[in-house]
């Protein structure tokens, strides 16, 4: 159908838009009507197009010089507890959610996109304390052994070995393996792989492509971060073969603005193996032909949903997609497309390596593996920890020692604002896609954040309201208008009897009424909350 | 096997691949209520009102955008969905940013869907409406209090019209609509198609023209008296005004869309310059008369010049505005009553290029194709017409063709607005068609890329034209054009792809010395491709006026009676006497500059001039005036007193578009019914009545009751095209013609089966020196044309906001050449041709070709064709707008009151201080004398 996109497409423009626009806004930045005319021109989009992309992605409104100051759940927990220090010459500053460091929160980024972070343990730069839970590490046990970062320590390490051996054989082998192995996608829906996959290769067009989620923005979740930045090439070598194995030809790594250093490491790393004959025409001499754009994101959390990150790569704003078609049949630019979380990506090596009968030995029929779990400074010992499935919660928060300094944890905040929210009494649960959905509960991507006691659950409940509103593309009426509408009634409490009853009929209007899992899920938490905290939050309503 | 079904409600029904479960539902006559969604457009997805549930399912699914699956078990209403829908709506109203509606809109759809759930309106807080309200636009209003952000109409822009003027900006909450680049309309690309306002559910957008709340008395369907695409349009009137003007949404033509123009344009009806009484120029000017007397001098004045100096010294200029019906009556008047051929219509100033290169080609000198064969056509190839202004409603369906896939390439030597959604845009020397046509041509044999198969079977002078082009280079025509080679086997690589290509040209092919061979060389693509008379290919001249087609139809030509019948031809003549009863000579007439050639020479001593503005808008203006003022007598058949008029003897009033009984037929040969919204002002009458009442006057007992007795009479008289048109069968659509029997269904695609003359005529069209080339002193080629504000010399649009929308005529001048001319926006410059001068204001514009100059002809002070020269195409007589060697040099005098003296000469001072023709004129000038159609 046209739009406001298709003259650009049209005249297959090479540049990726967004870019051009933060080029356009850092040389001018807060441009003219007449400026904006020009800019349109410039790149093909009609003026009215270009200001609504402009106006949807929250870095476009951010000066140069501000600070970014991230206001995730753990870093929303940190604060008071901990301080930032902010030279008092800098005194823009923006919010963002989130850094990815909850393992040392607070977190601020700096100008030049320097992580600042509180803990004086650990510094700044390290990797987060990783540990195995279960026979043998699958992911981290490069990352064990330290960074990964450049090519030569990758190579020597065994990256793109896999990707060898499997450019020996034909595409169907690769494609057969991640669909016997019984991967599910990491990045929090937990979709079978090799189904999207297939879907993708079967699917008519003549060109398909391959995008990796590196758009995790999640508040709690900071292992793609990891892998980005000191584990890339297993990201680019999984690509490869996902390339390889559907018949792509281009793959697009998008990573969040929120993680500069990832997304440099990762532009490094697809500059130095597309000059190893890596990435390219003819990779390593198959006759296979793969590029790879890295490219970054501009400031918005729906934009991690697959639908929403397209529109994002194709330059529009960062609006979920009626679905269907699924991106695997009809994606980036109309083409094809396969659309994998970063962690996902970095375990196919793994199971082309050591085959997918190898791999499924590991976690439970219904999930096969590990996966990753974040930990943030909520706990004893936060950091990262690879599980098999199957392994209990319970059984790894015990492992990371329970609370920070022997305060006991009230709740666990599962898998970010859109996951589930545990009191203690409900850890005793497998990690596991099938066990999990069956008590209703969602992994997501993994990120455990611990809710001390003592948490003001209001204060609690108007943070995740306040990421809803900010974060709410506004695409449907539930979750465009309900987020809003949910925040005032919050802020009404007390003076209003029916709040509570109100408030939780409006969470079930938007969990039934909207377009994705966004609006759908993230009411989750908040539903519970009000359950387990209620008579505190609505405590001024009961009390009038 | 047994169909898929699914059951929705408990009903069954059948799964169609591609249907939603709306789609489905609708189609079993079930109703989901629905907000953001509107049949025809893409599913927003947005709104959530036509949420449903399904078995299954976790939660409820929008049936407007989730396929019905076999095996679905849907539920549509029950009191849990209704509760859900009213709770999302009610998120309208409890969210701060959108409390108010106004009183004038408690009918809206969106404030009925709220009281479908038990919902009330609020009220528009008056403190608050005014703030952000955008009325810069003379015809649309936005109120951003009453915006529901539905996205409605920018889908509408996106997919109706194409221009992409709408956007959301801000995300979340504060999600809202943006248009243009600063909330205003009138600095918006915006042109006014009305696409959104006939969908916004609220009226946060809406045409101002219908604030007013003034309830219609009456609607009257008819068709747009603007250009000759013929939208058919809903008008809306009270007592004798028109209040609103709509598309209508189910006509095969323009499927509820219209332009500006159609739309809003209607204000001229009403102007208090129209004219309401019969005038009869006296020593004391015009005075005005009855028309009972103006028929009795109108019949003594011809009968005395008649007997005088014989019938040949009258004529006729038909208006190809007025119905079929007048046209008729009026050439059988002049052929009958008067006795001579001298008949004429403004085809000859625009379209007479295109009408013989095509009667010659194919048999029938008008469009083989449709407008739907744009809708199924995989190639289009646009030469010399800017269909996005002149021809809006085709514009917008050929650029949504385009944005759907089809391939496009332009031939034009302007960048115009579609040439920027081109595969290839051969921006050519103007006036070079013939030698880009034969560079296309030239790489199809080259290539390989012929269809054989066609050509062995359907075409002849195939061998002459392949021996034409093998005598010669690639680039002796590619030189001639101004065109890359390789962009030329670009083009062609596209045409000969194999599927059909739809040919769309308009007037930058006709009126040209070349005229009538660059129609032709552009035919012999259509051939060579295999394209004239197969679905979503053929030729499709897009015709000027809006009933310019049923103009040449009804035989407003010298040589040609009704329906194309040749005037001398013994089986015609004795056909049509049959009827008729009597004849005019067996010798064509006149054409219109014949007719005024021999009117400065004082052979022609009587014309009749019906609607037309022919001393502004036909070329070598000097020329004109000198032949009005000589008459001996002029009548003018007009709406207001144009420059025309002025040098008339007698002036009638005549109604307007809206004001009048009969048919027009559009450029797809569309016979369509127009019916009158309004009476005419005063004494204003129709056309087709004064023809008549003037052969009564004369003693013939004409005796038609209604302009349907006319149409039965043209049936008769040209059988094999309309021989099957009858009033109660122009249903909705009207028929398309060739119609020959009352059983017959009218003829979308012409030649299908066979050409009309048997084979199609491949053409061998040798490029001639242009006159207007390479000139020497005048180093500069001006283009002349239309702009989508105005419509030919502006008469109608002109008296309506559209002059608020484009005040001028403007010089557009390429960058580079302003620069050198130092000359920026809004200068006042002198332009010369070697016929004439005048004043225009510049605008400087990429979209013209360094040394390519483009001005518009639509206000009379511009007087653009005293530019103009007498140049003409040798066989059709076509007058050669479209290229003019010029020179630009600083203004003389005042600028504009000495061209207002210029352009607007009174009769009785007809000279032209500014114009100086030359030998090369009076060369000319004796061209057209001997010119014979």
């Amino acid at each position: 159908m046209p739009d406001a996109y298709t003259l650009r497409h049209r005249q297959r423009r090479a540049d990726w838009l967004l870019q051009e626009i933060d080029d356009a806004l850092k040389r001018r930045p807060d441009p003219s009507e007449d400026e904006l005319e020009q800019l349109a021109r410039e790149t093909g989009v009609p003026v009215a197009a270009l200001r609504g992309v402009i106006s949807s992605f929250a870095d476009f409104a951010v000066e140069p010089a501000a600070f970014r100051i991230c206001r995730g759940t753990s870093c929303f927990l940190s604060r008071g507890s901990e301080t930032i220090h902010i030279h008092s010459s800098h005194a823009l500053a923006h919010a963002i959610a989130c850094a990815g460091y909850c393992d040392r929160a607070p977190a601020f980024l700096d100008p030049d996109g320097e992580v600042h972070t509180a803990s004086r343990s650990r510094p700044r730069h390290a990797l987060p304390d990783l540990r195995v839970m279960g026979r043998e590490p699958l992911l981290l046990a490069r990352l064990l052994r330290g960074d990964h970062a450049r090519l030569d320590q990758a190579r020597a390490a065994g990256v793109y070995a896999a990707l060898a051996r499997a450019l020996e054989r034909p595409p169907a082998e690769v494609l057969r393996a991640v669909e016997e192995s019984g991967i599910r996608g990491r990045g929090g829906a937990g979709f079978p792989t090799g189904t999207k996959w297939r879907a993708c290769a079967e699917a008519p067009g003549p060109l398909r492509w391959v995008v990796a989620n590196g758009d995790e923005g999640d508040p709690g979740s900071f292992i793609d971060r990891v892998l980005l930045e000191h584990d890339p090439h297993a990201v680019l070598e999984g690509m490869l073969l996902c390339g390889y194995a559907v018949g792509a030809r281009r793959g697009i790594v998008y990573i969040r603005s929120e993680y500069p250093s990832a997304r440099e490491v990762m532009r490094r790393a697809v500059a130095d193996a597309r000059a190893a004959g890596l990435i390219g025409r003819d990779v390593l001499g198959s006759g296979f032909t793969f590029e790879i754009d890295v490219i970054s994101g501009h400031g918005s959390y729906v934009c991690g949903e697959e639908t929403a990150m397209l529109n994002a790569i194709e330059g529009r704003r960062g609006e979920v997609r009626l679905r269907p078609p699924f991106p695997a049949q009809a994606g980036l630019f109309g083409c094809p497309t396969v659309i994998n979380n970063v962690e996902t990506l970095a375990n196919i090596p793994v199971i082309v390596e050591r085959g997918a009968d190898a791999y499924r030995r590991f976690g439970t029929p219904q999930s096969a593996g590990t996966k990753t779990i974040c930990l943030n400074n909520a706990f004893a010992r936060p950091g990262i920890v690879e599980v098999e499935f199957g392994v209990s919660l319970a059984e790894v928060i015990d492992e990371a020692g329970g609370g920070r300094n022997g305060d006991a944890l009230e709740m666990i905040l599962m898998g970010g604002p859109m996951g589930s929210l545990l009191p203690a009494d409900e850890w005793d649960v497998p990690i596991c896609y099938g066990a999990m959905r069956e008590r209703g509960l969602k992994l997501g991507h993994g990120g455990l954040v611990g809710i001390p006691r003592g948490t003001d659950a209001r204060r609690l409940l108007e943070h995740l309201l306040e990421f809803m509103v900010a974060e709410s593309c506004g695409k449907c009426v539930p979750c465009r208008l309900g987020s809003r509408r949910g925040r005032t009634l919050v802020a009404q409490l007390g003076a209003n009897g029916e709040s509570r009853a109100e408030f939780t009929r409006l969470l079930r209007v938007i969990e039934a009424g909207s377009l994705c899992a966004f609006g759908q899920h993230m009411v989750d938490p908040m539903r519970r909350l009000v359950e387990l905290k209620g008579d505190e939050i609505f405590a001024g309503a009961c009390a009038r | 096997m047994s169909e898929a079904t699914a059951s929705i409600d408990g009903r069954t029904v059948a799964v169609r691949d591609g249907q939603t479960i709306l789609q489905a539902a609708r189609q079993a006559g079930i109703q989901i209520p629905t907000l953001c969604y509107l049949e025809g457009l893409r599913p927003e997805g947005g709104c959530r009102v036509c949420l449903v549930q399904l078995d299954g399912s976790p939660r409820p699914v929008a049936a407007c955008h989730t396929p019905l699956r076999p095996g679905m078990r849907v539920a549509t209403r029950n009191e849990e969905l209704f509760a859900l829908r009213r709770d999302i709506l009610s998120l309208y109203l409890q969210d701060g940013k959108l409390n108010a509606y106004h009183r004038d809109h408690r009918d809206s759809e969106f404030t009925r869907l709220l009281e479908d759930h038990g919902l009330a309106a609020p009220r528009l807080d008056p403190a608050r409406a005014g703030a952000r309200l955008d009325q810069s636009h003379p015809y649309m209003r936005f109120q951003p209090a009453l915006c529901i952000n539905c996205r409605r109409c920018v889908a509408a822009c996106d997919e109706v019209q194409g221009q992409f003027v709408y956007s959301m900006a801000e995300r979340g909450p504060f999600t809202h609509l943006i248009y243009g680049r600063d909330g205003h309309f009138l600095h918006s690309p915006c042109v006014a198609c009305g696409a959104c306002v006939d969908r916004c559910p609220t009226g946060a957008i809406s045409d101002r023209d219908r604030l007013r709340g003034e309830a219609p008395e009456r609607v009257v369907e008819s068709v747009c008296g603007y250009c000759g695409v013929g939208c058919r349009i809903a008008v809306a009137a009270r007592d004798s005004r028109v209040l609103s003007i709509t598309g209508v949404a189910a006509a095969a033509v323009n499927r509820g869309h219209l332009c500006v123009k159609g739309r809003y344009a209607h204000a001229y009806h009403h102007s208090p310059e129209r004219l309401t009484q019969p005038l009869l120029r006296t020593d004391d000017g015009f005075k005005p008369i009855r028309w009972e007397e103006a028929l009795r001098v109108l019949v003594d004045r011809l009968r005395g010049v008649r007997e005088r100096h014989g019938a040949q010294a009258l004529g006729v200029f038909t208006s190809s505005r007025s119905t079929n019906e007048a046209t008729y009556l009026l050439q059988k008047l002049f052929r009958t009553v008067i006795g001579t051929n001298n008949v004429d219509c403004c085809a000859r100033v625009c379209h007479s290029s295109t009408a013989l290169a095509l009667q010659q080609v194919t048999g029938t000198g008008a469009a083989t194709a449709a407008y739907e064969d744009i809708d199924r056509c995989g190639c289009i190839l646009l030469a010399g017409a800017n269909p996005t202004e002149a021809h809006p409603v085709v514009g917008a369906r050929l650029k949504q063709a385009v944005l759907r896939g089809a391939r496009l390439i332009v031939a034009d030597p302007r960048r115009i607005e579609l040439a920027d959604y081109a595969d290839v845009h051969l921006q050519l020397k103007p006036g070079a068609n013939v030698a880009l046509f034969n560079a296309l041509a030239w790489v199809l044999f080259d290539e390989g890329l012929v269809d054989a198969a066609y050509a062995a079977e359907r075409l002849e002078g195939f061998a002459e034209l392949q021996q034409f082009l093998a005598r010669h280079a690639l680039t002796d025509f590619t030189s001639t054009a101004g065109v890359e080679p390789q962009q030329v086997r670009a083009a062609a690589r596209i045409l000969g792809a194999g599927g059909p290509v739809l040919f769309v040209h308009g007037l930058g092919l006709s009126e040209l010395t070349q005229g009538t061979a660059s129609v032709k060389a552009l035919c012999n693509l259509g051939m060579l491709t295999g394209s004239i008379g197969r679905p979503g290919g053929g030729m499709l001249p897009l015709r000027g006026q809006n009933n310019v087609q049923g103009s040449a139809d009804m035989g407003s030509m010298p040589n040609q009676l009704t329906g194309y019948q040749p005037v001398g031809d013994p089986e015609v003549r004795r056909h049509v006497e049959s009827i008729w009863g009597e004849l005019p000579p067996a010798e064509p007439g006149l054409t219109i500059p014949e007719m005024l050639t021999a009117a400065v020479h004082g052979r022609i001593r009587a014309l009749w001039i019906q609607g037309e503005d022919i001393a502004q808008s036909d070329p070598f203006q000097q020329h004109v005036r000198n032949a009005l003022s000589k008459l001996e007598f002029l009548v003018v058949q007009e709406l207001f007193m144009t420059e025309t008029a002025r040098y008339a003897h007698l002036v009638l009033p005549a109604a307007g578009a809206l004001e009048q009984d009969g048919t027009f037929t559009n450029g797809e040969r569309r016979i369509q019914r127009v019916r009158a919204a309004v009476p005419p002002p005063g004494e204003a009458r129709p056309d087709w009545l004064v023809a008549r009442d003037v052969a009564r006057a004369f003693g013939r007992d004409w005796d038609y009751p209604h302009p349907g007795a006319v149409m039965d009479e043209i049936a008769r008289v040209a059988p094999r095209l309309f021989g099957g048109v009858r009033y109660d069968r122009l249903g909705a659509d009207g028929l398309q013609w060739p119609c020959p029997s009352v059983d017959h269904p009218g003829t979308p695609q012409v030649h299908q089966a066979a050409f009309l003359r048997g084979r199609g005529q491949l053409s061998v069209t040798e490029p001639l020196a242009n006159p207007e080339h390479d000139v020497a002193g005048f180093p500069y080629t001006l283009i002349t044309g239309r702009v989508l504000n105005h419509y030919n010399v502006g008469t109608m649009t002109r008296r309506t906001p559209q002059s608020e929308l484009t005040d001028a005529d403007r010089l557009e001048i390429h960058p580079d050449d302003a620069a050198r001319e130092g000359l920026k926006d809004n200068d006042r410059v002198r332009i010369c041709s070697t016929w004439g001068c005048t004043h225009v204001t510049v605008r400087l514009s990429p979209r013209v070709s360094p040394g390519t100059f483009f001005l518009p002809f639509h206000f009379p002070e511009t007087a653009t064709n005293q530019l103009i020269g007498p140049h003409a195409d040798p066989d059709s007589k076509c007058p050669q707008y479209k290229v003019t060697a010029v020179r630009l040099s600083p203004p003389v005098e005042e600028p504009r009151g000495e061209i207002a003296a210029e352009a607007v000469a009174a009769p009785d001072r007809p000279s032209n201080g500014d114009a100086h023709p030359g030998p090369a004129a009076r060369e000319a000038e004796r061209n057209l004398a001997g010119a014979r159609t």
